[in-house]
């Protein structure tokens, strides 16, 4: 304790001399990363006077810019770190800047960053016991560390988290001698610190995201828009961004906000978008050609959806994505820079042409009655796309995403919202074999549908779940019912519940329905920047 | 290999307990809304000496924000209320053999105090942690059969300044006329994941962990008891058991008691459809050291731990969203009673005619343990969380 207290003496006392010394905040943001650290981190931590790793623990570790955030928030919370928010968000910068992870190295695993909600992982028996029944594995796998940090990382588990050893799945096995012994020099092994991936991104030199964007995208509560994203430039890796555009009913979308670049790709923007606070998430492509990722509300992160960004020629999406032998409709192409003639590939005609402009054309399409069931490149002048559009014969299965999912109670006074869930539905053809079900099956895309819910189990019927945890609206969106202890339920339960959600899906006189597993639970108390 | 099945099986079975409740639960809250007035602190103050020695049994537990209250078994009412320094970390409570002393682990699991619970003055103290070593305690604490040590497990980390690092675990011994602010006489290093501990009779100190050990405070000399996770039984046969050893107790017959969860394959390892899902558990005699393991009771029932009926020492009972009875020789079913809510903690008194459940909420909960019916309800002032339910006999 009073090492604590000597901390924290020794923090402020820091803060003081700066303060004497007269360093206003913009002068103390103007500081440069390294000497932050030597200011606010070498009370704790030590200069090791070897150049390639300065700073104990901290020059042997690589992670991104939520990963350092955390860890200084952290610092800041149990350690007593006295740091100004300038100097902390200068810090963040400079660490995922010069140790952060490559592109490569997030690739597959950026859904916890993106707070993409609903994932189903899978990672090695040993990780998945060992970390992953308390993390989320992406959590582990987008830290970088050499091996005696990941032992280091198993201590301060003992220290932070003492009880961690005797939980379900740790207690039934010598938990920390396999974390310290097996799980440390397998991470170090998998995640080491020192890899090419990394040297290699760190050679590269990053573009410039700066200029005029088409972005295309989908968000649960109006479905999918285009817009032109305008990204201007202001200082180092810090941008001002505008964006334009319609939904696809043509509801206008219209934002703004700034965004900051780490890494050389990471894309953090924070905008205001028809009223509501939105971040966006996003990794630009090595080339600085695309921004690809999420984007989702401040205050309610599972309310969002995947964004794609190009800024050369490119054909990002065709709404809808199929179309049926022998019909006519309405197609609405989206992308960049779009000029020339249309092609929707063999056996697919454009009859007429509704509204065209480089981001967005809107077509009348025909697919003829003979063409034949398959995916088609789509063209737009010399812009062309692999496999955007299914023409089909009928429609086959049609499958729920995601097939499982959690709902979590909340609001009634309590500080912590509801948490929605919301599905689509995907339709499929059978493919050449005419059995669905098999590899051959043909995915059409999004198809729109009719939701409803019904219990998931008999215990769910009986507990009369459907009653109290929530309701489907014909978005698909779920809404769970409010938190707390209910009299009316058995123990006087929280609303939770054990549903199954139904989407129903036309396809002219057919109707084909699909289901998915929603658990609707307790709130979430503690939240982590990277779950 | 068999660390994967054992999860999908756990959960199975949760499942199915689970539906066991609900069908077993009946008309269940329709008498639970009547609740007694009962407790009250008003009863505590007013008899603030009202004790009674020459055997008399009371349960005590802990509450948040953090006090120890005694609770009187032949009225059913808290007596006595004692400020517990500290924060709340899980409420263990280990009681001397003469009944006078209830030692308080607090402070995060760090430090302990001894309450004389006749009038809450704080007569024993110490604080594990020291220089920069942080010392947890996980439940485990055990007054010596002559009421003049005081064991806990100690779980150090020393946190250097960017860094901490495990240290070994120990039995620390304490000198329990040690007074305020003492520090152990005796450390010897023990397993990791120590959690129940008991004094046993001969001196030897029962350690509930992986496996179940004892350990004789004099010189640390440690001897196996019986495996659990170490067990020879063979793996295709056999999950290894998962013991989650909340909780001690057992104090009413001089026992310790151990549950744990297994799977019997009968048919392929892994096959559910021949499986028995098996609730086992080591019970040791403290007295003559005599140890009974056994595997009878289906794993029907979520429970945090058996208290022995001491009429019957086949018959046990257990509690979490419902009240059970079983005979451990037959396996059978005695009895199930629905709660009104979760009770992670049970306890009864030493003539076998009252059954308290507690914890996980602020109400005790009391039972005749033929009918389980419920035949008192008390309302604390605070959440029990975690706490423990023990009972102190006042000679």
């Amino acid at each position: 304790m009073a090492l604590k207290k000597n901390k924290i003496t020794r923090a402020l006392l820091g803060t003081g001399v700066l303060t004497l010394a007269g360093l206003a905040p913009a002068q103390a943001q103007a500081a440069d990363g390294e000497s932050i650290i030597r200011d606010r981190c070498l009370v704790c931590h030590t200069d090791t006077g070897d150049a390639s790793a300065p700073f104990s623990r901290i020059s042997e570790q690589r992670k991104t810019p939520e990963g350092w955030m955390a860890t200084i928030s952290r610092m800041q919370q149990q350690r007593g770190v006295v740091i100004s928010p300038e100097e902390k968000r200068e810090l963040v910068k400079y660490l995922a800047d010069n140790q952060g992870l490559a592109p490569a190295e997030t690739q597959g695993l950026r859904y916890v960053l993106e707070k993409e909600p609903n994932v189903l992982e899978s990672f090695d028996p040993l990780l998945q016991e060992t970390c992953v029944r308390c993390h989320s594995g992406a959590r582990i796998a987008l830290q970088r560390r050499t091996e005696d940090e990941w032992k280091w990382l198993v201590h301060f588990h003992m220290g932070q988290q003492p009880t961690a050893e005797l939980h379900a799945g740790a207690r039934d096995r010598a938990w920390f001698d396999i974390a310290l012994n097996q799980v440390a020099p397998k991470l170090g092994n998998d995640y080491a610190f020192n890899t090419e991936e990394w040297s290699q991104w760190q050679a590269v030199e990053k573009k410039s995201l700066d200029g005029r964007w088409a972005m295309s995208g989908y968000l649960p509560e109006k479905g999918q828009f285009d817009a032109v994203v305008v990204i201007s430039q202001n200082d180092n890796d810090r941008y001002s961004v505008t964006l334009e555009g319609q939904y696809a009913d043509g509801t206008p979308i219209s934002g703004s906000g700034k965004a900051i670049v780490y890494t050389g790709y990471e894309w953090r923007g924070t905008l205001t978008v028809n009223g509501v606070k939105m971040r966006q998430v996003l990794a630009a492509s090595e080339d600085g050609q695309t921004l690809e990722g999420r984007m989702y509300q401040r205050n309610d992160d599972v309310m969002g959806g995947k964004v794609i960004a190009v800024k050369n020629s490119a054909i990002t999406a065709i709404t809808p994505s199929y179309i049926k032998q022998g019909e006519r409709k309405l197609l609405t192409i989206s992308g960049n820079k779009l000029n020339g003639s249309i092609s929707l590939g063999a056996g697919v005609k454009v009859i007429s042409i509704i509204a065209r402009d480089e981001e967005r054309t809107v077509v009348i399409a025909e697919a003829s009655r003979t063409a034949k069931v398959g995916s088609r490149d789509i063209k737009v002048g010399r812009t062309s796309a692999d496999d955007l559009l299914a023409v089909y014969d009928e429609l086959a299965r049609v499958e729920i995403t995601p097939s499982d999912s959690i709902a979590r109670v909340g609001g009634a006074g309590g500080s912590i919202p509801k948490q929605k869930s919301w599905y689509r539905a995907v339709g499929y053809a059978a493919g050449a074999d005419g059995k669905p079900g098999t590899a051959d099956d043909l995915r059409l895309g999004y198809m729109p549908a009719q939701w409803s819910l019904k219990p998931f189990d008999e215990i769910a019927e009986h507990d009369n779940d459907i009653q109290y945890a929530g309701t489907i609206d014909n978005r698909g969106i779920f809404t769970p019912g409010d938190a707390g202890p209910n009299p009316e339920r058995k123990m006087s339960t929280n609303n939770v519940g054990n549903l199954t959600v139904i989407g129903m899906v036309q396809d002219g006189d057919q109707t084909i329905s699909a289901e998915s597993h929603l658990l609707v639970t307790v709130q979430r108390f503690v939240r982590a920047l990277i779950d | 290999m068999m660390k994967k099945p054992m999860f999908s099986k756990l959960t199975g079975a949760i499942r199915n307990t689970a539906l066991t409740a609900v069908i077993g639960a009946g008309a269940l809250l329709t008498g639970c809304a009547a609740t007694q007035p009962g407790s009250n602190q008003q009863g505590a103050e007013s008899l603030p000496n009202g004790m009674k020695g020459d055997g008399h049994e009371y349960m005590l537990t802990v509450t948040r924000p953090n006090q120890l209250h005694v609770i009187d078994t032949e009225t059913d009412q808290v007596l006595r209320s004692c400020d517990v320094p500290g924060t709340f970390g899980n409420g263990s409570i280990a009681i001397s053999p003469d009944g006078r002393t209830a030692y308080v682990l607090t402070g995060m699991y760090e430090n302990i105090y001894g309450f004389d619970i006749t009038n809450c003055e704080i007569t024993f103290s110490t604080h594990q942690s020291y220089d920069n070593v942080q010392v947890k305690s996980f439940i485990s604490m055990a007054v010596s059969a002559d009421g003049k040590e005081l064991y806990t497990v100690q779980n150090p980390v020393r946190k250097h300044s960017d860094r901490f690092e495990t240290m070994q675990p120990r039995l620390a011994v304490f000198d329990t006329s040690g007074g305020l602010k003492t520090q152990p006489v005796r450390t010897f290093p023990v397993d990791r994941r120590i959690t129940k501990i008991a004094a046993m009779d001969n001196g030897e100190v029962v350690l509930g962990g992986g496996d179940l050990k004892a350990i004789n405070p004099e010189n640390g000399e440690t001897r196996l008891i019986t495996a659990l996770q170490n067990w020879d039984r063979a793996p295709d046969k056999w999950v290894p058991p998962d013991a989650f050893a909340m909780h001690t107790m057992g104090e009413h017959v001089g026992e310790f008691i151990m549950p744990y969860f297994t799977i019997r394959w009968n048919g392929e390892p892994g096959d559910e459809s021949k499986a028995d899902f098996l609730w086992g558990h080591v019970r040791i005699d403290l007295k003559t050291g005599d140890v009974e393991m056994i595997e009878t009771v289906p794993f029907e029932f979520i429970v945090f731990n058996w208290v022995t009926d001491p009429n019957d020492k086949n018959v046990v009972y257990g509690s979490f969203n419902q009240l059970s009875k079983h005979n451990f020789k037959t396996g059978e079913t005695l009895g199930i009673h629905a709660l009104d809510h979760t009770y992670y903690n049970i306890n009864m008194t030493t003539d076998g005619k009252k059954v308290y459940v507690a914890g996980a909420g602020n109400t005790v909960s009391i039972h005749n343990p033929e009918t389980l019916e419920r035949i008192g309800y008390l309302k604390m002032p605070g959440d029990m969380s975690t706490s423990d339910l023990r009972l102190a006999v006042l000679k």
